[in-house]
């Protein structure tokens, strides 16, 4: 129990407002703007430059729509689109989906824990340009001719020194790189700030879904990145530059190794874009049916549960690989096992909705929508994770069919969800409901229309990765459909963004909390203040916001001349001490830039990396320089 | 046209007028794809109830309420906040425990049909076949304990009805993998690894199959035909790869046989008997007698093959064979040599 | 206006030197993703040994252990200086943490400068065999990671001397010591399974 003080003192809000104001002012100018580090800045630029990548991968998927309905077509020759469907796959996985869901995460979780910022302000800049710089990077090689070509999950040896030509491998293995130090380090921050910068009397039980499911995610990246860092480090770049031999049988390598490693990371990852998706639902369900979650306990156990097991899969993408039968067998059951847990959050979802009220905004549309299709992918998942249906379908249209379903149903929905969700909180204004219900169903349309056939179409043993094929196979009709599919997802696309376009100037006003919701981002102005909150909240249940208001308390003795934060303990989220955090700064951005020269510098010679150690360091030490004499910040 | 020239014909007519060669995982030829085949309509049943099942739910707590817009008042929701209701807890317990029960049995289900799968390999069985998977072709080897017995051929299998056959399967280059739906799952060729899996045809009739692991530029151009026949059929047929090359009986043939030594093609062909003995590409000691060239892409005939021969590129961009300048005047003794190779 | 309730923290410290720093934790985390990075590398190490009869595979020699042995001592014992540092730390020792660090820095050098004789001296390169590339690529990888370390340390001991003494660089001594310890710990196993390994359990060559 917190002891909250009544007092009979005023609070002046108006003074406290205008000394955080001046602390938490954003520097001007451009190199003012590369310095910001605060986290809605940060987390902004993550949702926004990740939206692009995401146009980005779907103007590579119409391009393979458009190849792929007809047989015998010729609009693309095989090295174009085995160019086209690697990066659209890794632009979708490394580009677009983890960052967006850390810039989701970045955004909301200091708001719904009622701190001010993440833990490590300048370290959450330094993600952002090392991301940036990665994704710019690998679509320098696009437009080079030196896009990968071997497939987003690169196997070798056709990824390897003998066959990969040129340096396309290469800019693969090191986009990954950024990728994964950006994802690291956004993964560190966030388990910082949710252990530790939670508000008074929020208690592990009083945390909110979303911030849970990014807990949950954040470990997961912890743990199943360093395998695609070395996968792609030391199985393909310094096999391909310097002559180890991890991947070559002469030497004692084994191609097969890859697999296992990458695919340790492979599969947590789609688990890494999905759970975040899940926080985002329970924050949408719980809003619009006016309800708590049912079932917190189970939520919860139920997403640590999927994150856990998660990592005792992987060998379902290898079942075809002639692996001894009894440990395959293990991973079938693992694989159905996982559909339990995520069934525990379908259920309790549909108990809330039974017993709520619903209120169907065009999030809960796109709720709707999430569950329907998800639910399907996750059944076609089941069947997957047998073994005999497994090595029938296994590298057809089916699984790319699967994948879809679970990605853009279990993901995608959720997120289109969230956005017209907590637009009026981005923005400051409310979004089309009209507009973004017309959007969700093009969106859907579309996607059963593209996706649906591709099932069939697998069962026919239409193969993956293939460039074209032969009309008498009979799959002409149905990638047709697909192919008309994909461009009325091309519609509901463009028709949201226009819809962003139009609500943020002509939106109405939105006011801190047009949903009535319960959880603390909904305090906050609209658009938050750079400093979130004028008074930390003191959090007295599970949805502050919807608590009796004497029940609720403010922090008082946070001081505002500065930015300072309080770390609280955690289990009980009992004070501890209060924390100054960094202002702006340049350094992360310099000693991104440092690092990123050096690691493009090795994708041409190995010792580039010298250089990005040596760069890295210079910039940690201006990092962290003190700026005060006797480091003392008072 | 002898009768030997007869059959390629007849297929070449068959492969492209017909409603198109069946690489459904849904018709299953033989017993180990037939097995899998009911595994997926138990599944297909259980998990379609399922979904229409959720669906309902969930519209159904759609159809419950639906009111106006309105906000939500403190004490309502304080409560609505702790609700957490015994009904409820118990369906959502139960279908919880359904879950768990429906998924053990599809495992069950599953892991039984693995086994009756695993089951019906037959080491007594006498056909051993070792397939390497190639960019972007396939190496076919009959393996014998007798050596004079091996036969060698590419992209064309060939094997008895009734009778359990074994593929053992590895790689040349990058990874591959073997894959004929009618007869049974895939199996991946991996360079330095032997994998292995057991075929069985019920019925006489022709397979078509795919590569199915990304292999690079000509992935898609990479299928290959199973030819299930009668036991003696079969028997005629291997006994006929076994045989070296059919030499050449007039002077059309003779003509192509030089037309074909005295060019590059006898670096990476072989063909059994002549001074070709390259390794690296399809053996095509019996060319002649095969439905399809270039690993499933064209039929096999005249016209097609000496498209393939004076333009491989235009057919397979990417793949490694070296486009041979002919003479006016050479390519027509040559397809003559090379179909009289049966 | 209504009474509003209130919780006052400013008699709180703005600073603290333990683990219920987030920094701390964030420390933490990094020893994690580390750990995970070496947890992986031990079992392909293990992978591609146990699918050969003769390990390291002919005709490379085994590693040598003196240095390398050298090497863990000198780095157990450097963690002294990392403990004298980091409790001095919490009691605002400014002598303690120099002295402390001092200690960490020269045994830490030296046990570089040991393992530096000892790559020299490698009777293979990452470009032998597959033996080969698995131990040049672990040893990098934690000479990378230790020398990271060092420096950092060495920044620090240059800012307490500059009479940098505050709160910030106390909490960063403190933390210092926990990746510190982290990487002498992990290289506990790593040397057992690379240079013990291949002797105690490999085909008798």
């Amino acid at each position: 129990m917190i002891p909250l003080v009544e007092t009979s003192r005023e609070l002046d809000e108006e003074q406290e407002r205008g000394t955080l104001e001046r602390a938490w002012r954003h520097p001007g100018g451009f190199v003012g703007w590369c310095s910001y580090t605060t986290h809605q800045a940060i987390g902004m630029r993550y949702i926004v430059t990740a939206f692009l990548f995401l146009l980005a991968g779907g103007v590579e998927a119409l391009l393979m729509r458009l190849q792929l309905a007809r047989p015998e077509n010729g609009f693309l020759g095989p090295d174009r689109y085995n160019q086209i469907f690697t990066t659209h796959g890794s632009t979708m996985m490394f580009l677009f989906a983890v960052p967006m869901m850390e810039g989701m995460g970045i955004y909301l979780v200091p708001l719904m824990l009622g701190t001010r910022n993440v833990a490590f302000p300048r370290l959450n800049a330094f993600g952002y340009w090392m991301y940036l710089i990665g994704g710019l990077f690998l679509y320098w090689g696009v437009f080079t001719n030196t896009a990968p070509d071997v497939g987003w999950f690169a196997y070798p040896p056709l990824s390897g020194p003998q066959f990969g030509i040129g340096k396309r491998v290469d800019f693969w293995a090191q986009m990954i790189t950024f990728t994964e130090i950006s994802a690291l380090c956004v993964a560190t921050e966030l388990i910082a700030t949710i252990l530790k910068m939670r508000a008074p009397g929020m208690s592990l039980n009083r945390i909110p879904l979303f911030c849970w499911a990014m807990l949950v995610q954040s470990f997961m990246v912890i743990f199943a990145m360093p395998a695609v860092m070395l996968a792609s480090n030391i199985f393909l770049l310094t096999d391909r530059t310097v002559g180890t031999h991890f991947t070559n049988p002469a030497e004692g390598g084994d191609p097969l190794l890859y697999q296992h490693v990458f695919w340790f990371f492979g599969h947590p990852e789609v688990y890494i874009i999905f759970i975040p998706a899940l926080g985002m639902v329970s924050s949408i369900v719980d809003t619009h049916t006016r309800r708590a979650i049912f079932g917190y306990p189970a939520m919860v156990l139920s997403m640590a549960a999927t994150g856990f097991i998660g990592f005792g899969l992987w060998v379902h993408h290898m079942f075809a690989t002639g692996l001894p039968q009894i440990g395959e067998a293990y991973f079938t059951a693992a694989s159905m096992m996982i559909a339990i847990t995520s069934g525990v959050q379908i259920f309790c979802w549909l108990a809330t909705m039974w017993s709520g009220r619903i209120r169907m905004t065009a999030a809960m549309h796109f709720v709707f929508g999430f569950v329907a299709i998800f639910v399907l992918g996750g059944l076609t998942g089941v069947m997957l994770a047998s073994i005999p249906i497994d090595l029938q379908v296994h590298d057809t249209f089916f699984v790319v069919a699967h994948f879809h379903y679970v990605l853009i149903g279990g993901a995608l929905f959720p997120l289109f969800g969230a956005f017209h969700h907590w637009f009026p909180k981005f923005t400051g204004r409310m979004i089309g409901e009209t507009a973004g219900k017309a959007t969700f169903w093009l969106l859907f349309t579309g996607f059963n229309l593209t996706f649906f056939p591709m099932h069939i179409l697998g069962l026919k043993g239409m193969t993956r990765r293939i460039y074209t094929y032969q009309p008498e196979m009979g799959w002409g009709p149905a990638n047709l459909l697909a192919s008309v599919g994909a461009f009325v997802i091309l519609f509901g696309g463009l028709l949201f963004l226009a819809n962003v376009i139009r609500s943020r100037r002509h939106g109405l006003p939105a006011g801190a909390d047009p949903w009535a919701s319960g959880t603390l981002e909904w305090a906050a102005d609209s658009p938050p203040a750079n400093y979130n909150f004028v008074y930390l909240p003191v959090v007295p249940g599970r949805y502050p916001l919807w608590t009796d208001p004497k029940q609720r308390g403010l922090v008082t003795g946070v001081r505002a001349d500065r930015r300072e934060v309080l770390v609280t303990t955690i289990m009980d989220a009992a004070p501890h001490h209060r924390y100054p955090l960094p202002g702006p700064s340049i350094w992360p951005l310099l000693t991104a830039a440092g690092v990123s020269a050096g690691l493009i510098w090795a994708v041409y010679q190995f010792s580039g990396y010298y250089p990005a150690i040596a760069l890295g360091t210079a910039g940690l030490i201006g990092w962290f320089w003190p700026r005060t004499p006797a480091g003392d910040e008072r | 046209m002898s009768r030997r020239r007869t059959l390629p014909a007849i297929s070449a007519l068959l492969l492209s007028a017909c409603a198109g060669p069946q690489q459904s995982s849904l018709n299953s030829a033989g017993p180990q794809a037939g097995h899998t085949e009911s595994l997926w309509w138990v599944f297909l049943g259980i998990l379609s109830l399922i979904f229409i099942a959720v669906l309902g739910v969930m519209l159904a707590a759609l159809a419950r309420r639906h009111p106006e817009f309105e906000p939500a008042s403190p004490e309502r929701t304080a409560t609505a906040a702790d609700r957490t209701g015994r009904r409820l807890t118990r369906a959502v317990a139960a279908a919880t425990i359904a879950t768990v029960a429906i998924l053990f049995f599809l495992l069950v289900a599953s892991v039984s049909t693995g086994k009756t799968i695993a089951g019906l390999a037959s080491p007594s069985s006498s056909l051993t076949i070792e397939v390497t998977g190639n960019q972007w072709w396939w190496y076919v080897r009959y393996l014998d304990d007798n050596p004079q017995r091996i036969a060698v051929t590419a992209n064309e299998i060939h094997i008895p009805v009734g009778r359990p056959v074994q593929i053992r399967g590895t790689s040349q280059d990058v990874i591959h993998s073997f894959w004929v739906p009618g007869l049974n799952g895939k199996r991946d060729l991996i360079p330095s690894h032997i994998t292995t899996e057991w075929i069985q045809a019920d019925r006489p009739g022709r397979l078509r199959g795919q590569c199915a692991e990304f292999c690079g530029l000509q992935h898609a151009r990479m299928a290959l035909w199973v030819v299930a026949e009668p036991e003696s059929q079969f028997e005629a047929w291997l006994d006929r790869q076994r045989q070296p090359a059919v030499p050449p009986s007039d002077a059309d043939t003779q003509a192509g046989y030089q037309v074909f030594m005295s060019h590059a093609c006898v670096l990476c062909h072989n063909i059994a008997g002549t001074p070709a003995q390259g390794q690296v590409a399809p053996d095509l000691t019996h060319l002649a007698g095969r439905m399809t060239i270039a690993a499933g892409t064209l039929p096999n005939n005249k016209g097609t093959l000496g498209g393939w021969i004076l333009d491989p590129q235009s057919v397979k961009p990417g793949n490694h064979m070296a486009t041979i300048s002919l003479k006016p005047g050479e390519l027509q003794p040559l397809l003559d040599y090379l179909g009289s190779l049966q | 206006m209504t009474a509003q309730r209130t919780l006052d923290v400013s008699r709180l410290p703005d600073h603290s030197i333990s683990s219920e720093a987030p920094l701390w934790w964030g420390q933490m985390l990094l020893a994690a993703i580390e750990g995970t990075m070496f947890a992986i590398l031990i079992a392909m190490y293990f992978y591609y040994r146990l699918s050969v009869d003769v390990w390291p595979p002919r005709p490379t020699e085994l590693p040598p252990v003196l240095l390398p042995t050298i090497v863990l001592v000198l780095l157990i014992v450097s963690c002294l200086g990392s403990y004298r540092a980091s409790e001095a730390a919490k009691a605002d020792d400014r002598g303690g943490m120099s002295r402390g660090l001092l200690f960490n820095l020269g045994f830490g050098l030296a046990a570089m400068l040991a393992r530096g004789f000892e790559w020299a001296a490698l009777p293979f390169t990452w470009a032998a065999d597959i033996h080969g590339s698995l131990v040049w690529t672990i040893l990098a990888l934690h000479t990378l990671d230790v020398a990271a370390d060092l420096i950092f340390t060495a920044v620090l001991l240059v800012l307490l001397r500059r009479g940098y003494h505050g709160p910030r660089q106390r909490l960063g001594v403190h933390v210092d010591s926990v990746v510190w310890y982290f990487l002498v710990l992990i290289w506990i196993p790593l040397y057992i399974v690379i240079y013990w390994g291949p002797r105690l359990v490999g085909a008798p060559r």
